[in-house]
């Protein structure tokens, strides 16, 4: 059996004194995909912040661990630095730094050790070739005047560099066209391996066909209500949300 | 002293002047002809010829204190055609010893001559002061490169008044770096003479603490095609104050000619006090003058985002900072010399 990576013990977040997460469970081993699905205010986004550290959102009970320690009071950096990826749904822009200067200083800070800039500019070719990115998006500012599209595939260019243990990414294919989307998912199939863990928190199914998920889990108010296979999603494609909504609401 | 109101510097009295006796001056090869000259009060030729010439730099007040009671300085005399490729560089670290610094700076730069001359302030102890005056004669298709550090402690205070006369194709460029001083006032005035005479100012600040500072550059454009070009990036933090000046003044006969001003501040914390004051005036029509000015914030979500990537709150913040202060560094034509100012904006960023 494979090791657990990130176990998640009935989580409780509440933002400005509002309830989001009422209790989330939830156990991803290595080189599992889980996808969490759920309508909007559901708090999927919530649970991305929540898992990289974001400060605003506070835990209330619960326990996020992470390779059997708790990391609950660990702030974003060091959470990085252990191995957690977000790809964000809506990537910051900075600048005056460049996409390449950021990456390295992030392979830099996330790994502990400096690399040389010439060795550095030849991986990163290597990966923008396999995003299918012009290599004259290395010199460009942070996301600053980059397309939807652009940014999210900038995300996962940033995911194949830091090579995390676990990479969550937040509605990543929302603002993608097909042809995005499916680069996009061959380069999430290219990071994965029997080691590496993904969650993909989306609303749609749009992602999944290209990814061959392990767990469907459908978020609802706050909870997961329901765990299952990829029927679970074909199912909300055709059905929507509604018919779930209905079975939960006593 | 109206012109202080902003930054609350109504009762300033002037400290005792007392000898500044520290070596400052150092220079590497120079070539025949040049006079590169310590200054005294008795024995100045330069100084004496140019002394009913007073300027208003960062006030009357200030520039006439400086008249009374230099203390240090240099006088620089570049003959024709001549090029001084070491920068000669005037270090003024003050302390309970030599705790004022009134320098007296005269440049007369001869026609197709070419010289960098760096001024780097520093103190180390309580109540230092400085309070200068740099003047430069940039004579017919000369290039003057002077650049200017003030990195002084948090107790002393800095006031700067500069100003070039720039002849027809000579090129005046300033840099500015201020980041030190409990209060600090500049003054960089460029007067463009003739056709196609140029001024640039590059310059960049850090607020930190309770500090204020009150920048002021005024580019007056009297020859035909004269081009002038202010560039200006800070960071402030804290409880900092700065009020900026930029004056772009398009005089009679300067047609055809141009000046831009941007400045870019990044504004750490929302409890700073960050006044932009952009002026454009013109006698002239056929002129294009163009001002950009912007503040940022660093949110917390930027923040997060640099986080998340591995990096600390504290290189987070770096990392933005220097991205803003890049451009302009890049301009001084020494490593160990940008490396100290980084340093310096580092262990201010640091305490902060």
């Amino acid at each position: 059996m494979s090791k657990n990576l990130l176990d998640i013990k009935d989580l409780k977040v509440n933002i400005d004194d509002i309830d989001i997460l009422k209790g989330i469970n939830l156990k991803i081993n290595e080189g599992e995909t889980h996808i969490i699905m759920g309508p909007n205010g559901s708090g999927k986004s919530t649970l991305a912040y929540t898992l990289m550290g974001h400060p605003n959102y506070s835990i209330e009970d619960g326990e996020i661990e992470f390779e059997g320690e708790n990391i609950n009071d660990l702030k974003a950096d060091e959470r990085a630095k252990k191995g957690i990826f977000l790809s964000f749904q809506y990537p910051e822009e900075i600048p005056g730094v460049t996409v390449e200067d950021f990456l390295r200083t992030a392979k830099s800070s996330v790994s502990g050790k400096k690399m040389g800039i010439i060795t550095f500019k030849k991986v990163l070719k290597e990966k923008m070739k396999e995003l299918d990115m012009d290599d004259e998006y290395a010199s460009r500012y942070l996301n600053l005047g980059f397309s939807g599209g652009e940014k999210k595939k900038n995300e996962i260019l940033l995911m194949s560099v830091l090579e995390p243990k676990l990479a969550i990414l937040d509605e990543t294919d929302s603002g993608l066209d097909v042809d995005a989307i499916r680069i996009v998912a061959e380069g999430v199939n290219k990071f994965k391996d029997e080691n590496r863990s993904i969650l993909v928190i989306t609303h749609y199914d749009k992602l999944l066909s290209y990814l061959k998920p392990d767990y469907i889990h459908i978020l609802l108010d706050g909870k997961i209500v329901k765990t299952g296979g990829i029927e679970l999603a074909k199912e909300i494609d055709q059905k929507g949300y509604e018919n779930i909504k209905m079975e939960f609401s006593n | 002293m109206t012109k202080w109101k902003r930054i609350k510097l109504n009762e300033f009295k002037f400290p005792k002047v007392t000898d500044y006796n520290k070596e400052y001056l150092s220079y590497g090869q120079l070539p025949q002809g040049v006079e590169l000259n310590k200054i005294n009060k008795t024995n100045n030729n330069l100084i004496i010829e140019n002394l009913n010439n007073n300027i208003t730099g960062v006030g009357d007040e200030f520039t006439s204190h400086v008249m009374a009671n230099y203390n240090t300085g240099i006088s620089l005399y570049i003959p024709k055609s001549t090029n001084i490729e070491d920068p000669i560089k005037l270090e003024f670290n003050m302390d309970d010893e030599n705790p004022t610094t009134i320098d007296q700076n005269i440049i007369i730069a001869s026609a197709n001559s070419e010289s960098t001359i760096i001024f780097d302030y520093t103190s180390k102890d309580e109540n230092n002061f400085h309070n200068g005056v740099t003047k430069v004669y940039a004579k017919k298709n000369s290039v003057v490169n002077i650049i200017k550090i003030q990195r002084m402690d948090d107790k002393s205070y800095n006031f700067d008044s500069n100003i070039a006369y720039i002849e027809g194709r000579a090129v005046v460029n300033w840099i500015s770096v201020e980041i030190g001083s409990d209060i600090s006032g500049s003054n960089f005035t460029s007067i463009l003479e003739d056709e196609a005479s140029e001024g640039n100012l590059a310059s960049i600040y850090l607020g930190n603490g309770t500090r204020k500072m009150d920048l002021e550059y005024t580019m007056i454009h009297k020859g035909r095609r004269s081009i002038s070009n202010i560039e200006t990036r800070g960071v402030l933090m804290d409880q900092a104050t700065k009020v900026f000046r930029g004056n772009l003044d398009f005089k009679k006969g300067a047609k055809l000619s141009k000046g831009v001003e941007e400045e870019f501040v990044v504004l750490l914390d929302p409890t700073v006090k960050s006044h932009s004051i952009p002026a454009l005036l013109c006698e002239e029509d056929d002129v294009q003058g163009e001002h950009a000015a912007s503040a940022g914030q660093i949110n917390d979500n930027q923040l997060f985002y640099l986080m998340s990537r591995g990096l600390d709150i504290r290189e987070a913040k770096q990392l933005i900072i220097q991205a803003s202060f890049r451009p302009i560094l890049d301009k001084i034509p020494m490593d160990d010399l940008r490396d100290l100012i980084l340093e310096e904006i580092d262990r201010r960023l640091l305490n902060g």
